[in-house]
Parts: C-alpha cells; sequence; structure tokens
C-alpha cells in the first residue's frame, strides 16, 4: 500500500474505520442481532458520518459515541421506511458534540435481568430457549437432543417466548419500535 | 398450529443462520410477533455477537473512500499520539515480564501462613467491567464483613443489588431488599451464593493451582503489591496482586473471555477477631414481608421427625473423629429431613438429606457412578449440578468446594453432600445405610474393553475442546448426548434428519469414572450395544468425551 503515505485523506478514513468499526459494528449488532444487516449498517453509518469526523466537529475522543448516534439514527430511518411513516431524520439536525447515546450493548444489568428471566421459565422451556437460541441448534436437532417431535419444540419454544416476554416487559426491558432508543 | 409458531421460529433460524429475517418486529402488524421477535433478539444478545470476515475492515474503508472520493476534505492527523502511547505501554508490559523471574512457592506459602493469622476482615469490594476496546465501567461496590467460619454480611453500595444485603450466619441465610420491603429467606447449604473476592477461596485457588509466577510489582490503593500470574487446572490465567505487607490478595483480573474482563478490588479492607454479632443476627425490619419458599422446621428429635415428615430418618451409627451433630430439619411440604453435621472449627460442614424416592434414580450424567449394597450412587466431586432431593438442576458455576454422594435404597432417596472430603463423606455414607462405597475406579476399569476400537485425532478433539470451552457443541460434554449422536451416525451414516433415529431414554449410563465412560443401548434399532467413551483432552466437568470404541450388538 505505498501510495496511502502520500494519500492523507485515504489514510484518515482506514485509521477512523479500522479504530472504531469493532464497538460500532457490536452495538450495531446488539439491536439487530444478526451479521448481514450489522455489516449493512455499519458501512451505512460511516458513509454518513466520515465527512464530520473528518472536519474536524467531533473530538477524537467522543467518535465512539457520535458514531453510536449516526448509527442509531440510520437504523431509526431504516426502521421508519420499513414502517412506511415518518419523517427520514436529517443528520445534520444532530448536534455532533454533544450527541451520547445509551448504550444496552455494554449494559451487565441488562443481561443480569434477561438472564434472570430465564430462569423463571420451567425446565422444559428454558431447555428449548437455550438449545434453539443460545446454542443455535435447529428445531430438528432440538427435537433430537430433547426426545421429542418439531412440533412439540414449536410448541414450547413459543410458550417459552409468551411467559419470557411478559417477564422482560415488566422488567421495562422490552418497549415500542416506534421510537428505538433503546 | 398456530401460525405465529412457525413465524417465530422461521426468525430464530434466519438469526441463527447471521441472516436478515424477512419479518421483523417493524415489519409485523402483530402485536404477538413484535414482542416475540424482541425477545428473541434480547435473548440472543446474552450470546457474543458474530463479528464479520477479517476482510470486512478493508471493504468497509473502501467503500466509505468511494463514497467520499469526490468531496474535498482537508484532515488533520490527529491518531498518531494514540499510537506511541500504546506503543511505550505495550514496551513497559515487556520489560515488568523480562524482569521478573518465575519462582512463587515461598509467596504461596506465605499467602496461607497469613490467612491462617486471620480470623475475620471487613472490606469494600470494587468490581470493574473492561471490554475488548479498554473502556472500564465500575459494576458494583459491596462492604463485605466474612469469617474463616463460612458466614458473611454483605451490603451493596452501588451497582444492581445497591443497598441489599445478605447475611449467612451459619444457621440462616437471608437478604433484606428494600426497594421490595421483604426478606428473602434461602438454604443455609450448600451455598451457591458466596461473594466474589473471598481471600480464603484465592488463597485456596492459589495452592491449587497448575503454576502461580510472579510477574511484576505495582502500587495499588497506596499498598506495595507483587503480581501474581494464576493458572488454575482447566482454566484461563488470571493475575492476582499480594499485599507485600499482609501477604493477602487485595486485586484479581480476570482473562479477557468473551471480550470482557472483570477487576476486583479491595480499595479497603481491614483484620478483626469477628464480625459484630448485630450484623450476623437475623432481623426482620418492621413491615417487610418474609418470603420463604422452602421454609425449613427446626426439630429436636427422631420422633418429632416422624411427626411432621412422615418417616423415620436413619442417622449414622457413627461420624467421622471430630464432627459433631448441629441440628436436624425438616421441609414440612416436600417431606424431606436434613441432618446437619460439622466439626467444632466449622471448617468441614455436612448434610445428609433423606426423603422418599419419588421416580427411578437418575444420575446427573457427568457424575461418576459408584455403588452400594447393589444401587448406583451419584458421586459429584466437586459438586456441579443438584438433582434429586436437592432439588432444581441447577449447574453451580465453577468449581464448587462441594462435594456430594447421592442414590436410593428401599424406598428411599439419600444424599450426603459437604464442604469435606469424599474420605469423610464415604463415613457417612456407609455408617448411615451400613454397607460399603464402592468407587468407580476400584471396580470399573477392568471391563473397559471395547470390541470394536473407534479410531480418533487428538488434535482434532483439542480443537474441539476448544469450540465446547467457547460454548459451541455443548452436547460433547454430555457422555448421553455424545454416544446418542455416534449411535444415530452410525444407523444413518448419510447424516441425521429430523428426530435421532435413537431416542436418549434407550441409553443408560452404566459406567463413569469421570476420565472413562460406558454407556449401554438397549433400543431395538441400535447395531450397538455398548458405547466407551473416554475425557481425553481434561478430566473434569468441563472436559469433552469421545467415543473410542463399542461393542456391537450380537
Amino acid at each position: 500500500m505505498p501510495d496511502r503515505k502520500k494519500d492523507g485523506k485515504k489514510e484518515s478514513i482506514e485509521e477512523i474505520c479500522y479504530g472504531t468499526w469493532k464497538s460500532i459494528y457490536q452495538y450495531i449488532y446488539y439491536k439487530v442481532q444478526n451479521r448481514e444487516e450489522a455489516e449493512d449498517i455499519t458501512q451505512e453509518t460511516y458513509v454518513k458520518a466520515i465527512s464530520y469526523l473528518q472536519n474536524g466537529s467531533v473530538n477524537p475522543d467522543k467518535y465512539i459515541g457520535f458514531l453510536k448516534t449516526v448509527a442509531l439514527n440510520v437504523m431509526r430511518d431504516l426502521w421508519r421506511k420499513k414502517k412506511r411513516r415518518g419523517p427520514v431524520v436529517d443528520i445534520d439536525t444532530y448536534i455532533p458534540k454533544e450527541n451520547a447515546v445509551e448504550d444496552h450493548s455494554e449494559n451487565s444489568t441488562d443481561r443480569l435481568m434477561i438472564e434472570h428471566a430465564l430462569t423463571q421459565l420451567n425446565e422444559e422451556q428454558r431447555t428449548v430457549i437455550e438449545l434453539r437460541i443460545l446454542k443455535g441448534f435447529s428445531v430438528a436437532e432440538t427435537a433430537g437432543l430433547m426426545n421429542k417431535k418439531e412440533g412439540t419444540i414449536r410448541v414450547i419454544q413459543h410458550r417459552a417466548l409468551k411467559n419470557l416476554a411478559n417477564i422482560l416487559k415488566s422488567n421495562n426491558l422490552m418497549g415500542g419500535t416506534t421510537d428505538e432508543s433503546t | 398450529m398456530n401460525p405465529h409458531e412457525k413465524i417465530v421460529s422461521d426468525f430464530i433460524d434466519q438469526l441463527n443462520k447471521e441472516k436478515k429475517p424477512k419479518e421483523d418486529e417493524y415489519t409485523t402488524d402483530s402485536d404477538e410477533l413484535k414482542e416475540l421477535f424482541q425477545t428473541v433478539k434480547l435473548v440472543k444478545s446474552l450470546k457474543e455477537p458474530a463479528m464479520p470476515g477479517e476482510d470486512f475492515p478493508v471493504k468497509l474503508v473502501k467503500a466509505v473512500e468511494e463514497q467520499v472520493s469526490r468531496k474535498q476534505t482537508v484532515k488533520t492527523r490527529k491518531w498518531a499520539w494514540m499510537a506511541s502511547i500504546v506503543g511505550i505501554a505495550a514496551m513497559f508490559a515487556l520489560m515488568i515480564n523480562i524482569l521478573f523471574t518465575p519462582g512463587s512457592s515461598n509467596i504461596v506459602k506465605a499467602m496461607e501462613e497469613a490467612y491462617q493469622m486471620i480470623n475475620a476482615y471487613h472490606g469494600t469490594i470494587e468490581i470493574v467491567e473492561t471490554n475488548e476496546d479498554g473502556e472500564s465501567v465500575t459494576q458494583a461496590k459491596l462492604e463485605v464483613w466474612a469469617n474463616k467460619d463460612g458466614n458473611y454480611y454483605i451490603k451493596g453500595i452501588q451497582g444492581p443489588n445497591k443497598d441489599y444485603i445478605t447475611v449467612n450466619n451459619g444457621e440462616k441465610k437471608w437478604q433484606l431488599q428494600p426497594d421490595k420491603k421483604q426478606v428473602q429467606i434461602f438454604p443455609t447449604f450448600p451455598d451457591n451464593y458466596s461473594f466474589i473476592f473471598d481471600l480464603g477461596n484465592e488463597v485456596n485457588d492459589v495452592k491449587n493451582a497448575l503454576s502461580v509466577k510472579e510477574i511484576g510489582e505495582e502500587k495499588i490503593v497506596g499498598r506495595k503489591t507483587t503480581v501474581l500470574e494464576v493458572t488454575p487446572k482447566g482454566g484461563s490465567s488470571y493475575h492476582l496482586w499480594i499485599d507485600q505487607e499482609t501477604k493477602l490478595p487485595l486485586k484479581k483480573q480476570s482473562a479477557m473471555q468473551h471480550a470482557i474482563q472483570y477487576t476486583v478490588t479491595y480499595t479497603k479492607i481491614d483484620f478483626s477477631n469477628s464480625i459484630p454479632n448485630e450484623l450476623l443476627s437475623y432481623q426482620v425490619p418492621r413491615d417487610y414481608a418474609v418470603i420463604d419458599n422452602n421454609p425449613e422446621q427446626v426439630v429436636n428429635n427422631l420422633e418429632e421427625v416422624q411427626k411432621t415428615a412422615g418417616f423415620t430418618p436413619t442417622s449414622p451409627k457413627t461420624i467421622p473423629d471430630g464432627y459433631i451433630q448441629e441440628r436436624i430439619a425438616v421441609l414440612p411440604e416436600q417431606k424431606i429431613v436434613k441432618m446437619f453435621y460439622s466439626t467444632k472449627d466449622r471448617s468441614k460442614k455436612v448434610m445428609i438429606v433423606q426423603g422418599k424416592s419419588t421416580g427411578k434414580f437418575k444420575p446427573v450424567p457427568n457424575a461418576t457412578l459408584g455403588k452400594i449394597n447393589k444401587h448406583p450412587v451419584e458421586i459429584q466431586a466437586p459438586f456441579y449440578e443438584e438433582a434429586g432431593l436437592l432439588g432444581g438442576g441447577i449447574p453451580y458455576s465453577g468449581t464448587t468446594k462441594i462435594n456430594s454422594l447421592r442414590w436410593q435404597q428401599d424406598g428411599l432417596e439419600y444424599v450426603v453432600v459437604g464442604q469435606a472430603s469424599l474420605e469423610d463423606l464415604t463415613v457417612f455414607v456407609e455408617n448411615v445405610v451400613d454397607g460399603q462405597l464402592e468407587m468407580p475406579s476400584q471396580n470399573e476399569q477392568s471391563s473397559f474393553k471395547p470390541k470394536v476400537e473407534v479410531p480418533y485425532d487428538l488434535s482434532v478433539e483439542e480443537n474441539d475442546q476448544k469450540n465446547a470451552d467457547a460454548g459451541s457443541s455443548p452436547w460433547k460434554l454430555d457422555p448421553l448426548f455424545t454416544t446418542q449422536v455416534f449411535v444415530s451416525l452410525k444407523m444413518s451414516p448419510e447424516g441425521i434428519t429430523g428426530e435421532y433415529p435413537v431416542s436418549i431414554e434407550d441409553l443408560k449410563l452404566i459406567q463413569n469414572t469421570g476420565k472413562t465412560a460406558v454407556v449401554e443401548v438397549t433400543g431395538d434399532q441400535s447395531p450397538i450395544k455398548r458405547v466407551y467413551l473416554k475425557r481425553l483432552i481434561r478430566q473434569d466437568a468441563t472436559g469433552i468425551w469421545t467415543v473410542v470404541g463399542y461393542d456391537p450388538m450380537e
């Protein structure tokens, strides 16, 4: 990569991306929980944010906070488009230096609450959720491991998630989807 | 079938494949599905994120460059100084590693001696969580009182359990929850909630570690310390800071695991003769409700037990030297009797639990199996999973210092569980039911002779062990599931689709020494009668099982 030294702009973009992408990707991944979307939204975030980072609007030690704010707005735009309602948020209306987002991807209290919610399920339901979501087994594999029919696994899974949703709602861990600040 | 069951299941499958789901909480019109999708994501957030491929940063830079290539921007370099600081820090760390040579037996001995000198201590613990990018957050602060009998008083100063007070005075364990205005009662033993960074546990862990290396010196909270790198048996290395004056641990830093590292520090610590009595006395504040899900009723003699539990439990004819009977308690609803024993200094505690058998005896799969009076005995050393009379089926995190033996005989189920050696517990077992406990290593090695040997590649197994350590393929940690997969693949070499051809109910663990296991297959279709397994890489509860041979069906 011999031309990089001569081209200051290229080097800066690279350094910004290399120094921050992991945190931003993880933050987005926490919201979408799949790699495909997380990669797309991460890219979109940097495209929108890079000029602000390059023109000195943001202090380097606030890069991650700013990028998280932009990422959240990219996601909000996407969600609004999906809903086909509400205006698309203009990034220029944000004050980069002041922005800070609440990052639940690093919130261990939330983790504890989710883990605690899992312990409130009965053993069968908890096993299905652990095998299906945490271990990533297919319905067929889960059925094999638990010696049950595939249809039964789906029924248990559905009931378990409904129970979990109620517990998580009572802990304020789930809200609406129109304004995804959490 | 409820159509939502399939939709949610497909949603989970898409996320498991790390693909964008066809429908999500933003596109569905169903409130129920919206909630279920959100719930799935919250649960999945407990897992580590699936990171993109190695070339992702390169692709990202290229895509961003293409977008901004037409814009003229002037920029200044702001990052070089960070790189130089990182460089200096790395060099400094390297120098420390080179300067201090290994040699740690003295400090381990000094730690043991120092701990023996103290009776109780009082301190403030700070728990800090650091992520992969080096960003740290204080998770909790606790005020701790602890003594060598295993009693403690813990008050949350900051964090999720702020203002909660948890006490175990040896006879009762409770937690005051001021926000809920309630007192929650827990069983005193076995106590799976001890507090993090108990000095006795730390000294013991260092003593039993695979290796201990002095790697430097550092001043923390105004005290000079020696930094140790401790590698436990079967675990990641961690760092421990030992106060050079008191010879006791002041700070502990775990290895970075799943992108998170914990640092626990005693920001303040004093030593004393005892925990103040008022802190260990059970008192329910006015207006507080008492929540006790398993109320234990203390009884004075076996007649009272008979009245309350409906049967007369067996008392051990003799108990090991040094032990005394503490008390007998009954769980009236479950008709379970608990007899408590301890040594005078309370460093060893044993509990005998008896209740009517409610079903066929089913040992937890990872327990070793012994025999008494021809009945199988589940041996957990160390105790890992609660089953049977101890209920719950909850795995204990990490290694406990507790051992347990469980079996059924003459319509009763017995558990002997204790913070004591397996030898002491064996004396209790043999004196409760009058028999001789046969340990697995004595009687079962001779029968580990498969007729057909199954070859294995140790490097593949080592890799599988690493994967299992990272949470993948959990079935490999269970000898029954490992057998189920092996036999199923023998029956369907082209792969398993749908249900396994051999049911887990058709598999019976007939031998488990902790290092080797034999599983008997009883299904009609199975071409295999017995499967022989070994823990090739690590011989504890975290070790994977590998099939090394089998006996074909005759």
